[in-house]
């Protein structure tokens, strides 16, 4: 109703305006609902397409067709090789990542709360997140071992930085005049937290996750990669070693899958926490 | 205020120090405890490695070594993202296809690939630049795409109504608006870059910081691991700083408007 007041009228439209909103129109519903699926599939298609055909005949030991990466890919999912891997992994990640959210919410709230405590750790904080997550694989796998208690510290020693730097940036962007509220009607300071700057902040707190998701997937491989005797990484370390080069490609392929396959997830999931805020207009 | 800003910048300094020296002294007890593996150096020890680091000439080598990979690849991701962005972002139907193969790449972890890289290229300094422009490619390309596509109504009616030039829409109104969000990203990938140059090092063994961080771990020197460690973390800060100082002063005008 209010949109379509917003919009200027069609016949005082400008005929260069007009001309795109006309073609749009002509099609239906459903030719145009297929037509986008088509135009959003068909490059990941073409690129599949023409990996799978400059590689079907290919010497090199190195670049191994695509049919064997897929094939082993497929054996080795079958035959359980890969998947008990996977979740020794993703089972670190989750963890890893579930340590770095509690810690980075709580810290964020405290330290966006106290402005002074805020400006004394800055620089602190700063120097910490500028560590190469990757070199502190060997240290930390080099002083506790391989197990996985060391591959959890790494990972959510990685991930804490964004959601700690997104939930302060969070706390600070609460409104002021709510604030003042708050403070005036003397909400105890656990509800006050709880129901006015933690939601304020959440929607900051989920692209801080969202941020360090792809920090922990990394973390995690290259925490197997480094030293393991299970998991992804080890998979892909192992037959690399042991020149099962198609094994190699297939579990770098399925990693990459899970990347992608995570942060879909993880879009959903932000869609169901913050629904409300996406109703509310925000983009 | 400028004299009262200035005595608390002051006060702020010496707390700021005071803070780190308290996170060395807890460090150190906790050295002292036991609680730590007994190989985990204390505060003189890596300090002592810190200023042994700084006089030999394997440190500067490594460090030349570790920015170049970092730089190179660094500025072959910006260069390719603005332009592939840029394109992507201003023409729709490119957009819309090229949307899943964006993510997929963006949400792939490049230092999972490794052991295929180092089998293709082996474990080289070109390897290292091409893996750091793979990982820095991503921010760059996103951000440019969010920027270019995102213009407001008026704008592209009114280019559209005088029949703008191709080239100088570009010039003047797509780049401009698109520059907030593309420096976002350059400044991202720009810390992005040091860490997986970084990483690289560590799995792949090509000579840099993160090659020497590995060595010493495998020396049993502890105290010169955690050293070498510090100075990674400080240029990936001393990055991050400069350029956001440099953001600020060249996307003045788009700040001032924001605010």
């Amino acid at each position: 109703m209010t949109d379509t007041a917003l919009r200027p009228d069609s016949k005082t439209e400008h005929p260069a305006l007009a001309r795109r909103s006309k073609v749009e129109r002509v099609r239906s519903r459903p030719v145009q609902l297929a037509l986008n699926v088509l135009q959003r599939t068909w490059l990941i298609v073409v690129v599949f397409a023409i990996w799978w055909v400059a590689t079907a005949d290919s010497s090199n030991v190195f670049i191994p067709s695509l049919e064997s990466i897929l094939a082993s890919l497929g054996r080795d999912l079958s035959n359980g090789v890969i998947a008990s891997g996977a979740a020794y992994s993703l089972g670190n990640l989750a963890s890893g990542l579930l340590i770095a959210v509690a810690v980075g919410i709580i810290g964020g709230l405290i330290l966006g709360e106290t402005k002074r405590l805020r400006e004394i750790v800055d620089p602190v904080i700063h120097f910490f997140r500028s560590v190469p997550q990757a070199a502190l694989v060997p240290l930390i796998i080099g002083a506790f071992g391989i197990g996985q208690g060391p591959k959890i510290y790494t990972i959510a020693f990685a991930c804490m930085w964004p959601v700690l730097l997104n939930t302060i940036d969070g706390v600070l962007g609460v409104e002021p005049t709510i604030r003042k509220f708050s403070k005036v009607y003397r909400i105890p300071r656990g509800l006050h937290f709880r129901k006015v700057v933690l939601p304020a902040a959440l929607p900051q707190i989920v692209a801080g996750v969202r941020v360090a998701l792809p920090i922990g997937i990394t973390v995690m491989v290259v925490s197997e990669l480094f030293a393991a005797n299970k998991g992804l990484g080890f998979y892909i370390l192992n037959s690399s070693a042991t020149f099962q080069v198609p094994e190699t490609w297939a579990g770098a392929l399925l990693v990459g899958v899970i990347g992608y396959i995570l942060s879909l997830l993880f879009i959903v999931l932000e869609r169901r926490i913050l629904g409300w805020y996406f109703k509310s207009g925000a983009k | 205020m400028k004299t009262g800003t200035k005595s608390l910048d002051w006060s702020l300094t010496s707390q700021r120090l005071l803070a780190v020296a308290i996170l060395l002294a807890i460090w150190q007890v906790v050295i002292w405890s036991g609680t730590l593996p007994s190989m985990t150096p204390g505060v003189p020890a890596i300090a002592s490695s810190i200023g042994g680091a700084l006089a030999s000439a394997t440190f500067w080598s490594a460090l030349v070594q570790t920015m170049t990979a970092a730089v190179s690849g660094w500025l072959i991701a910006v260069v390719t993202g603005t332009v592939l962005g840029l394109l992507i972002g201003s023409v729709r139907a490119l957009d819309r296809s090229t949307s899943i193969l964006i993510d997929f790449g963006r949400s792939f972890p490049v230092l999972a690939l490794m052991p295929v890289v180092i089998m293709l290229l082996g474990a080289t300094a070109q390897m290292e630049t091409v893996v750091v422009a793979l990982s820095c490619l991503w921010p760059v390309l996103v951000q440019t795409i969010y920027g270019a596509r995102r213009m407001e109504s008026a704008v592209v009616d009114t280019v559209r109504i005088f029949q703008i030039p191709a080239f100088l829409r570009f010039r003047r109104v797509l780049l401009p608006s698109a520059t907030p969000f593309i420096a976002t990203g350059i400044r991202i990938s720009a810390s992005i870059s040091i860490l997986v140059a970084v990483g690289v090092e560590v799995l792949s063994q090509t000579p840099g910081i993160g090659r020497q961080i590995t060595l010493a771990q495998q020396a049993q020197r502890w105290d010169s691991a955690f050293a070498y460690l510090f100075f990674a973390g400080l240029v990936g800060w001393g990055i991050a700083s400069l350029l956001h100082f440099a953001e600020g002063r060249i996307l003045k005008w788009n700040r001032q408007t924001n605010d």
